[in-house]
């Protein structure tokens, strides 16, 4: 409570919070993207910005240590990270001057969501596309931050995964890594089932820990875990809504697993869906976003086992979006008023029923 | 024996009436700077329903009459002076209600009751849909109430059959789970046990868990144990009860404990000596449903039974105003709304001067306190109670 109360400006703490609860994230998101891409070298580097730093900062390509591994993961991760907080922060700077108000810090989460959000292969124009749509669309025209009704960064990453064919999780992990056809650890489930998860060399372990091939912020759930913890230690999250997605993912994927599916997402027991793809990370960092999420605590449940059966439908259903966590979230954000609001009117009527 | 309670009482020199406590009168001053008065006897009505009185708490000479704009009263200043004899009632002659409304009237207890919605001095015709004692107070740092209902045991049992007789409407007692005080269990009135963090003293809790009010235009009652003790004190001796207990709390207070005060003494008497050196935060009730107090000018108002002083950072004492903001929807809002409320819309609503929403969202129930620890949470930097007010005032007019 006495992080939250008005002494000082409260908006400020609850971003610090915010970031702070995404350090573990972006860390694990550095180590492991260069974990990644050095186990996919050897076909040979490619030439990009990206690569070529990777091969400036590394020592050794061949018996890669810690060191490697944090230097080729920032070289990664850096260069998209500092051109999306440039752009977010040249349209914040734009916005701010045309609407007479003080710069909003709010863009930095947004762009550090956004990147986490992002493939080690995201090509530049998608990220200033990306930012440019989520500063704009997610934030600027419904009058600046906790004003608008989604997450900017996962509308930002939406509009990217729309715009561009190859961008939704499908299409190659890094760019620098010629040859390299591996894609997220979900799509390799999707294709092969556990057979090629052992193929890739993963297990639960590596998947809990975060060492298997997926975008750059949400392979780890260890690191997504410590994130959560911190949000729902200070309450900025809801724990509710946290709860009801993960409960209902874990229902839904347990009674698919029942009727009986062979082969596929039908057959993927319930763990391997909290551990691959990017739900855990878009549970607690996107679809719990207090700004775009239901404000009352029946609305937070609903909401959250909406999510958890829009991802498994999709799953399950639809083989273009195999992760299916982007449009789950962003179709729940855009219920939320109207979850709220059925909920609302039902605790008036229960209201006018026992009063004087 | 009245006043055995162990308690250091505080001398005082001045007091204060403030017009702000009596909201729903349209005060007329009985007195002039300059006039003496007594314990007891009355210095103001309200214009247009004269019953309604409001006495003097201490014998002295009023000093001044504050008015500010629109010549609405601000406070009525007393220099006391012990010298004069209070003012002595007679008993009510019978168990009547008109009996028992008069007597309330006359001795100026009447305007320690308060209504919901809106936290008026009730109308002497009107009838409650209920009425509520608050005889808990879970505050942090608050006066217990137990010790106290137990020295005035015969004056509070007095007045809970007193209070029963001015209306035929369910009366409830409401306290803490380790206290229960004793009564006339004759006298009709349901005891009821409220637990469960701060908010469970709060009339507006107590108000909405057993008779929440809606869209029929009824109203409920409630006053405070001490004012109770007072009309007990006022039944069995004739005479006013010239003490109430608040507490003194708080980290920059030295010596925190209870104190036998008057009620309008002046809050930098109360403090002389009491606290530390360095910028600080004075605020009149807990740390948490408190109001926040200017330093130098201050009253203890009607019914506050706490005063907390505690510290403020040097540097974020002349904080720039940072000016209203978007209210961020956490979580950390829930646990500090009025149960039975939903917080986030209820704040857009009052944000919004919505007051068609924010009445079925359960606005008739709050005043101002209930949202008190919801202004200091949020983000906005919105003072919630003043936009209450504001949508309780339309809806009081268009009633």
């Amino acid at each position: 409570m006495s992080i939250l109360n008005r002494t000082g400006d409260g908006r400020r703490r609850i971003l610090k919070i915010q970031l702070l609860s995404l350090l573990p994230v972006t860390l694990a998101a550095i180590f492991n993207s260069g974990y990644q891409y050095l186990n996919g070298l050897a076909a040979g580097p490619g030439d990009d910005l990206r690569s070529q730093l990777a091969m400036g900062l590394a020592s050794s390509l061949d018996d890669p240590g810690l060191y490697d591994y944090f230097a080729v993961g920032l070289s990664q991760l850096l260069p998209m990270l500092l051109l999306a907080l440039l752009v977010g922060g040249v349209w914040e700077r734009i916005i701010a001057e045309r609407c007479h108000r003080p710069i909003e810090p709010g863009f930095v989460l947004i762009a550090l969501l956004f990147t986490l959000l992002l493939p080690g292969a995201a090509s530049f124009t998608h990220i200033i596309f990306g930012m440019t749509c989520a500063i704009l669309l997610g934030k600027g025209i419904f009058g600046g931050d906790g004003k608008s009704f989604l997450s900017p960064a996962l509308l930002g990453v939406a509009i990217v995964q729309v715009s561009f064919g190859g961008a939704s999780g499908t299409h190659p992990l890094w760019n620098g890594v010629a040859g390299y056809a591996g894609s997220d650890a979900f799509a390799l489930y999707h294709r092969g089932g556990e057979a090629a998860l052992a193929q890739a060399d993963i297990n639960l372990w590596s998947a809990f820990f975060g060492a298997i091939p997926g975008p750059l912020g949400t392979t780890s759930l260890l690191a997504v875990a410590l994130g959560a913890a911190v949000l729902l230690l200070t309450r900025v999250i809801a724990w509710r809504l946290l709860a009801a997605q993960v409960i209902g993912l874990i229902v839904i994927a347990t009674l698919v697993n029942w009727m009986g599916a062979e082969t596929g997402i039908g057959s993927m027991p319930a763990y391997w869906h909290l551990l691959l793809g990017s739900f855990a990370f878009g549970a607690v960092f996107l679809g719990c976003d207090p700004v775009a999420s239901a404000c009352t605590n029946p609305g937070r449940w609903i909401q959250g086992f909406l999510i958890a059966a829009l991802v498994m439908l999709i799953r399950v259903a639809n083989p273009i979006h195999p992760d299916a966590v982007i449009p789950a979230l962003l179709l729940a954000s855009i219920l939320a008023p109207l979850i709220d609001h059925a909920v609302i009117a039902w605790s008036i009527k229960q209201r006018a029923r026992r009063h004087v | 024996m009245p006043g055995s309670l162990d308690l250091e009482t505080r001398k005082i020199t001045r007091l204060a009436l403030l017009g702000s406590d009596y909201r729903g009168v349209n005060p007329e001053l009985l007195c002039q700077a300059g006039d003496e008065v007594r314990a007891g006897s009355a210095v103001m009505r309200d214009a247009r329903r004269p019953a309604i009185q409001v006495v003097a708490p201490r014998s002295g000479i009023v000093s001044k009459v504050e008015r500010g704009p629109r010549r609405k009263l601000v406070a009525l200043h007393i220099d006391v002076d012990d010298s004069l004899v209070e003012r002595e009632f007679t008993r009510p002659a019978s168990q009547e209600k008109e009996a028992q409304r008069e007597f309330m009237l006359k001795t100026g207890t009447w305007s320690s009751l308060r209504t919901r919605p809106f936290g008026n001095i009730p109308d002497p015709a009107a009838e409650p849909a209920a009425l509520f004692i608050t005889a808990l107070d879970a505050e942090p740092l608050a006066p217990p109430p137990a010790p106290i209902i137990e020295a005035f045991a015969p004056e509070f049992s007095a007045a809970v059959n007193a209070l029963a007789c001015i209306s035929s409407a369910p009366f409830y007692l409401c306290h803490a789970p380790d206290y229960k005080p004793a009564f006339d269990p004759a006298s009709g009135a349901i005891s009821q046990v409220f637990d469960g963090g701060s908010s469970a003293g709060l009339p507006g809790v107590h108000i909405q868990a057993l008779c929440p009010i809606g869209f029929a235009g009824g109203e409920v009652w409630h006053i405070g144990y001490q004012e109770v003790i007072a009309l007990g004190h006022l039944l069995l001796h004739g005479k006013p009860w010239l003490q109430r207990v608040i507490s003194l709390g708080g980290e920059a207070v030295d010596n925190p404990r209870c104190l036998q005060v008057s009620v309008g003494a002046a809050i930098d008497d109360l403090l002389a000596g009491e606290i530390c050196d360095g910028p600080l935060q004075l605020r009149a009730g807990s740390a948490i449903y408190g109001r926040p107090l200017d330093p130098g000018q201050a009253w203890l108002a009607a019914g506050q039974r706490q005063l907390t002083v505690t510290r403020r950072a040097a540097d974020e004492a002349p904080a720039e105003d940072p000016g209203v903001g978007a209210l961020i929807p956490g979580d950390w809002l829930e646990a500090l709304a009025p149960p039975g409320v939903f917080p986030v819309p209820l704040l857009r609503a009052l944000q919004l001067g919505d007051a068609e929403r924010a009445r079925e969202l359960g606005a008739l129930e709050l005043v101002e306190e209930d949202l008190a620890a919801l202004s200091s949470a949020c983000v906005s930097n919105s003072d919630y109670g003043r936009l209450l007010r504001r949508v309780l005032d339309q809806l009081e007019a268009a009633r």
